[in-house]
């Protein structure tokens, strides 16, 4: 068992790319991510690894691009409005068929909005900025242990299913220090000698494009892309549920607020009121099923998010009717407090449940 | 049981070295932790803080509205601070540096002349270290061992700088009582 | 007797999709030749772009990923970065238009050029956008009619067009900048030779090498190829000299 220490998340998050042989990342500051690149440009270099301090986040994702193309494990990490500049490349790389790792660690927008803590880039992750049919598989931690875990995870995604795969922060966790362990990367190499451009030696040369000027040829690259997006949904979709076999309210939450969220369900537990915690894990895939299987006994179910109402959206989604759907949150700043929380689901329930 | 810390001063007080001290030493003590230094728009000037959030089982509150104890080496920040302790709180306060003065009757004050005491021992930066043995005199009775080895981790070899900052920590574990006799 | 044929690194099955004189098909045919020339086919990989330079994977036998527009540079860099990470020496160009090198990705050129990063660039510069039926680029020449500037480029209006050859030798990273025509046998034959020695730069490890191939767009100039060669001799040559800018191997 390995000794836990005290790690900010994005420092965490530095070390596993590199427990997991990253040996690529290129990047461009931004608060409040920036950690990740100061940690990593000594520990590259050291290590004769490839590190570029890029021109922008334009630079850093396609140079990221480039080095996917190769087969490499490639990180680069960057916060909301510079991730918004980074939309383009990841719609390529999801044609490309490329394995990036992007940590997109947010702060508050629109625009340039400014360093306070927020989750506002739900809908940038989940949606997305680019063009065409494509997804992100996007992992969403609640604490610095599960930023290491996640780490490894997005690493092993994005090589399994060849695409780019985002490990979503509340900047607020990544300047969070916390006790972890980090373990050694669980998950399995992934053979890529099918496809790297490493060079047309001793077999036919490759090429890796988006462009299709082939209209049938194009449809089937999508279709394709749907499929492998169909397995994703299947296999990859996670999920954390606390006290909801019995719940009569829901409360769903991501990343770090779902921890003061749990601290709500435990006070009604107290008070007796059937609570519950659902927190997704993977954002995209998002669970859905297992949301409505939960929400089909629940009498409310109450989104809280440190944004307007993002992940309402998937929410509604899932529990397939909004009469009884409902939001409590706030665009950034402080985190919402357990106190608050409770005050607003009380006024919620006072509101329309005469009875609970 | 959960406890929060804010420690408070200005830059170059080592708020952020005693905070990742104070953090280890929890975290040292099988302890649930968490650490945020100052984030949000006074990371640039004077004024630096960060909260600490203790607990024996899973810690769910990254934030808090108030702390149990706070730590003021600066009058800046004991203004700014003053009402984010609980009630029958604690608030340390650098008495060096800021007025002793009482604006709140349901918390407890420490005041105690810390710089003063740190140039007495011979090194004006570690205040925050006999802050830091006031504060662990006051909320748990941690082994002397762990607490140097929370040292250890932040200074790593600088072997001196330990021994310094673990006398003054030890300073500060004993002034209230001395005080007191 | 000479007997011409195919370049081993030009694909068997392929056949040039640009327009009927255009000079892309001779500069791809160069690349191929050297390529083959230094034995390098199994040790390329290539960047294509987006515009006219875009379909080169369908072309040249050799690894290439086509790149975001403009970004041909970065993704070169990381290309040849984590090769490099991985103890491997590959050899990594780029084939840009001038709008794809030189306005887009300007930024993403230029500093390649000042990391001194160990790639090679080729752009063709044609004086427009071709693919999209040739519009007002950075490489436009003062006077010259393009769909976006119907009564010619102007300095008020439109503003200067760039010289990207003497830019990029004037970055300290960059260890050879040349600027080439193919408008005649004399002119390809040279650019042949500082195209090579861009590539020979690279293998030796000197840095950025660029060569920009001043090239003719005949559809879109609405001119014969003989006298869109003829425009570039007698024009386009005079604003964009052909000339080696920076050979850091003659210093």
């Amino acid at each position: 068992m390995k000794e836990k220490t005290l790690l900010k998340g994005n420092i965490a998050i530095a070390k596993a790319a590199l427990n997991c042989g990253c040996s690529c990342y290129f990047g461009y500051p931004i608060t409040p991510q920036t950690e990740i690149g100061e940690y990593l440009s000594f520990e590259m270099q050291k290590n004769n690894l490839a590190y570029v301090c890029a021109e922008s986040e334009i630079g850093a994702i396609n140079m990221a691009l480039g080095a996917a193309s190769v087969g490499a494990k490639v990180m680069t990490s960057s916060s909301s409005c510079a991730v918004s500049l980074m939309q383009e490349t990841l719609s390529y790389a999801c044609s490309d068929e490329l394995p990036i790792v992007l940590v997109n660690v947010m702060r508050a927008g629109p625009g340039q909005g400014y360093i306070f803590p927020s989750q506002g880039d739900y809908n940038q992750t989940t949606i997305g900025g680019g063009n065409g049919d494509y997804h992100i598989i996007s992992l969403s931690p609640s604490s610095v242990q599960e930023c290491v875990d996640m780490t490894y995870k997005a690493f092993y995604l994005a090589q399994k299913y060849k695409n780019p795969t985002i490990l979503l922060v509340d900047g607020l966790l990544g300047q969070t220090a916390e006790p972890c362990i980090l373990f050694d990367n669980p998950y399995k190499e992934i053979d890529n000698s099918s496809w790297a451009l490493t060079g047309a030696k001793n077999r036919p040369s490759r090429k890796i494009h988006s462009l299709e000027p082939s209209q049938n040829k194009l449809n089937k690259h999508i279709l394709n892309l749907k499929n492998k997006y169909d397995l994703i949904e299947k296999n990859e979709t996670d999920y954390e549920k606390y006290m909801c076999d019995d719940a009569e309210i829901i409360l769903t939450a991501f990343g770090s607020l779902a921890r003061a969220v749990k601290a709500v369900v435990n006070s009604f537990r107290e008070k007796g009121l059937k609570a519950g915690l659902f927190r997704p894990k993977t954002l995209y895939p998002f669970p859905y099923d297992a949301l409505k299987k939960i929400a089909s006994q629940a009498k409310a179910i109450i989104d809280i998010e440190m944004n307007l109402g993002q992940m309402l959206r998937d929410v509604k989604l899932g529990v397939l009717s909004d009469s009884k759907v409902y939001f409590i949150g706030k665009p950034t700043g402080n985190w919402l407090k357990k106190e608050e929380i409770i005050d607003s689901v009380e006024n919620i329930l006072k509101e329309n449940y005469a009875n609970i | 049981m959960i406890k929060n810390f804010i420690i408070s001063g200005s830059g170059g007080q080592g708020i952020l070295s005693i905070g990742t001290v104070l953090a280890n030493i929890f975290m040292l003590n099988d302890l649930f932790v968490s650490y945020c230094p100052c984030y949000g728009a006074e990371m640039r000037g004077g004024a630096v803080n960060c909260e600490i959030n203790m607990s024996n089982e899973e810690l769910l509150s990254l934030q808090n509205e108030k702390a149990d104890y706070v730590i003021a080496l600066n009058q800046t920040s004991l203004d700014k601070f003053i009402n984010k302790v609980k009630k029958n709180g604690t608030i340390i306060v650098n008495s060096s540096l800021a007025k002793i003065e009482k604006t709140r009757n349901d918390i407890k004050y420490i005041f105690a002349p810390l710089t003063q005491e740190a140039l007495k021992l011979g090194n004006i930066k570690i205040a925050n270290s006999i802050a830091l043995g006031i504060l662990s005199k006051i909320t748990d009775n941690f082994s002397i061992e762990k607490v140097k080895k929370a040292y250890e981790k932040i200074l790593k070899n600088k072997t001196e700088l330990i021994q310094k900052n673990i006398e003054a920590y030890l300073f500060g574990y004993n002034y209230l009582q001395e005080r007191i006799q | 007797m000479q007997i011409f044929s195919t370049p081993k690194s030009i694909k068997k099955d392929s056949s040039f999709s640009f327009c009927p004189g255009c000079d892309h098909g001779i500069a791809v045919k160069l690349v191929a030749q050297i390529i083959d020339e230094m034995n390098l086919q199994d040790k390329t990989i290539a960047i294509a772009s987006s515009g006219c330079s875009v379909t080169l994977y369908n072309f040249l036998d050799v690894d290439c990923i086509e790149s975001p527009h403009g970004r041909a540079c970065a993704v070169a860099t990381g290309v040849k970065r984590a090769h490099k990470a991985n103890g491997k020496e590959m050899f990594v160009f780029t084939y840009q238009g001038d709008g794809d090198f030189a306005s887009i990705g300007l930024s993403e050129s230029l500093h390649s050029a000042l990391r001194g990063e160990n790639i090679t660039a080729i752009c063709i510069n044609n004086t427009n956008y071709g693919m999209t039926g040739g519009q007002l680029g950075p490489t436009t020449v003062l006077g010259q009619i393009t769909t976006t500037s119907p009564m010619g480029r102007n300095i008020e209006y439109h503003g200067f067009p760039i010289k990207t050859a003497e830019h990029v030798a004037l970055c300290e990273g960059s260890a050879f900048s040349a600027r080439v025509a193919l408008y005649d046998i004399k002119n390809i034959i040279n650019a042949k030779k500082q195209i090579k020695k861009a590539f020979e730069c690279q293998l030796k490890g000197y840095g950025f090498s660029f060569v920009e191939i001043l090239s003719n767009c005949p559809t879109n100039w609405k001119l014969s190829p003989l006298d869109s060669h003829k425009k570039i001799e007698n024009e386009l040559s005079k604003i964009y000299p052909i000339k080696v800018f920076k050979d850091i191997t003659n210093d």
